[in-house]
């Protein structure tokens, strides 16, 4: 009998919760510890965040599922890890501090078998001065309270477009080395699009800013596509969609502050420039939650267990990014020093970013962090279930499914505007996620026909179906195990 | 604003008969690139 403890309801703590339990007998525990009370689907928060679609369609309440479904849920956030135990605990625990309303501040040790830590991002918004959501005219997609306060600061500008006010609207990232640009990208688009619906477009400027070096770099150094019968660079795609799109662009900008309707930002020739705006939504730095982990004697073993993030099975050491392989990404998400502790989706540590890293004249880095995208997420969250599943029914330890992102596929269904005949989406696959450019070393590390690139109302509704799937497949309807990851 | 994607491609962009046809040709495209497997790239190195 053995008890898997999740930390974290997200995408991929809750792929694995979902695998274990209907791969596993119920004499095995399984346990879901996270502070959220609702799982949300993240990538519809771009809808929420234009007001056409409501915060309820994206989520729905956790605890009736897994009480339904026999998986243990705890309405906590884990503070501290204890994998050998302490003095008192001979079993390796992780203390919680519950947040539901009827426990909040209790604390637990919850003692595990094994430890999924699938805690994600903490959205690290302090470290941009002033950006905080909702204040100073800067708002969030990031989760779905934050897309629905984007979509109130959004709605009121527009009617004062309505009366006549030409607004500023910047879009982009809101760290020097914050991550997740395919999100702010879709919703430069949403928003360009809604307010051409709403017969504005002409009233506002749009100014997408980014860390990227040039665009489409997405936080995976950009790509080399297939389009049509074409073969394109990202940057060269992402451009004609934006010049298409009548939306200007500042690249290489670390924005480090933001005040009442102003952006600062810091360029890579070093300058430190300001861009004004009516409404903008900046993406936070991703930073690791802070967590603390102890020895049985109490001692401070956190740099065992965490570099930000958590330490896994990739190569660590410090190289250039000349020497950078795929060989340095992790492939079974294993804490070296406890291996019955994993780390999939966005929890694990990664090497290096995959963007060439770039420092401005002053010496700032300015240049995305590497992304972790919902389909990684939990397809390294369901090679960990199963990983643990197979060591479990072997009763030793089976490494045998492995997912590097250097051997892996992704698909980016990005949202370019909503509605099921005047919408549209870009489509764009990489195969594989991380460049490996020995193996392809003339088409910029990346398969050629699995790395491709499509625009069109196809894709808006591919999202839209994606959407109704996944959320589907959350709630662990019938066969929700047959859609793929 | 510069028009930089040509009229036919919009309207091929914006049919929804083709783009019905593209939904369909995308979603298997996904599937094979997404379900199309993964693995360690370290055994493969030796
Ligand atoms: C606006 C937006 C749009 C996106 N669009 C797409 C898209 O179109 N396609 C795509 O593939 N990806 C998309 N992504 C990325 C995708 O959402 C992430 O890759 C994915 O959510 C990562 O999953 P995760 O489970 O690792 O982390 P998360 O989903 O962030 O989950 C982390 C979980 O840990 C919990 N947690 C936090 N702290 C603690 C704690 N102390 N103790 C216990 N639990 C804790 C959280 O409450 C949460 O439940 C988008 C992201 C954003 C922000």
């Amino acid at each position: 009998m053995s008890k898997i403890v999740i930390l974290g309801a997200g995408i991929s703590g809750h792929v694995a919760a979902s695998h274990l339990r209907r791969k596993l007998d119920k004499s095995h525990e399984v346990v879901v510890v996270s502070p959220n009370s609702n799982y949300q689907w993240i990538p519809s928060n771009i809808w929420v965040g234009i007001g056409r679609m409501k915060s309820k369609e994206i989520l729905f309440p956790l605890a009736p599922l897994y009480k339904k479904k026999g998986i243990g849920f705890k309405q906590a956030k884990v503070t501290s890890f204890y994998p050998e135990g302490d003095s008192e605990i001979d079993k390796p625990f992780v203390m919680v501090e519950y947040v539901s309303e009827t426990m909040r501040g209790e604390t637990e040790k919850i003692t595990y078998d094994y430890l999924i830590n699938a805690t994600g991002p903490k959205l690290n918004f302090e470290a941009t001065e002033g950006l905080n959501p909702g204040t100073n005219k800067a708002y969030s997609v990031c989760t779905y309270t934050h897309a629905d306060h984007a979509w109130q600061g959004l709605s009121a500008l527009i009617e004062e477009m309505k009366q006549g006010k030409e607004a500023r609207i910047v879009i982009g990232t809101g760290h020097a080395k914050a991550t997740c640009q395919g999100a702010a990208f879709e919703y430069i688009l949403n928003v360009e699009q809604e307010l051409r619906r709403q017969k504005v477009r002409d009233k506002a400027k749009i100014t997408w800013i980014s860390n990227e070096y040039q665009l489409g770099d997405f936080g995976m150094d950009g790509m080399l596509l297939s389009y049509g019968s074409n073969i394109m660079k990202s940057h060269e795609m992402v451009e004609m969609v934006f010049e298409d799109r009548g939306i200007d662009w500042i690249l290489g900008a670390g924005v480090n502050k933001v005040e009442d309707g102003l952006t600062h930002y810091e360029t890579l020739n070093g300058e430190q420039n300001t861009i004004a705006h009516d409404f903008a939504m900046l993406i936070p730095s991703f930073s690791g939650h802070g967590f603390k982990a102890f020895d049985k004697n109490n001692q401070d073993i956190t740099e065992k267990l965490f570099k930000g993030f958590m330490i896994v099975d990739a190569d660590y050491t410090p190289r250039p990014y000349e020497e950078w392989t795929v060989q340095d990404w992790p492939e079974t998400y294993q804490n070296p020093s406890y291996k019955n502790i994993f780390a999939p989706g966005i929890a694990f540590a990664p090497p290096h970013s995959i963007s060439k890293p770039r420092k401005s004249s002053k010496g700032t880095e300015i240049f995305p962090a590497p992304p972790r995208t919902g389909m990684p997420s939990g397809i390294t969250a369901k090679l960990v279930a199963d990983n643990i599943i197979d060591s479990i029914k072997q009763q030793k330890e089976s490494l045998h499914h492995k997912g590097s992102m250097g051997n892996m596929g992704a698909a980016c269904i990005a949202s370019a505007g909503f509605g099921m005949t005047k919408g549209s989406g870009i489509s764009i696959t990489t195969y594989p996620i991380v460049p490996d450019y020995k193996k392809y070393p003339d088409t910029m590390g990346r398969k050629l026909g699995k790395t491709f690139g499509e625009i069109g109302l196809a894709g808006h509704w591919l999202k839209l179906a994606l959407h109704y799937a996944f959320i589907y497949k959350a709630k662990m309807k019938p066969f929700w195990y047959l859609i793929p990851e | 604003m510069t028009r930089r994607i040509s009229k036919y491609k919009r309207f091929v962009m914006m049919n929804p008969i083709i783009q019905f046809f593209k939904f369909i040709y995308l979603s298997i495209k996904v599937l094979i690139v997404v379900a199309g497997g993964h693995g360690g790239t370290r055994q493969l190195e030796k």
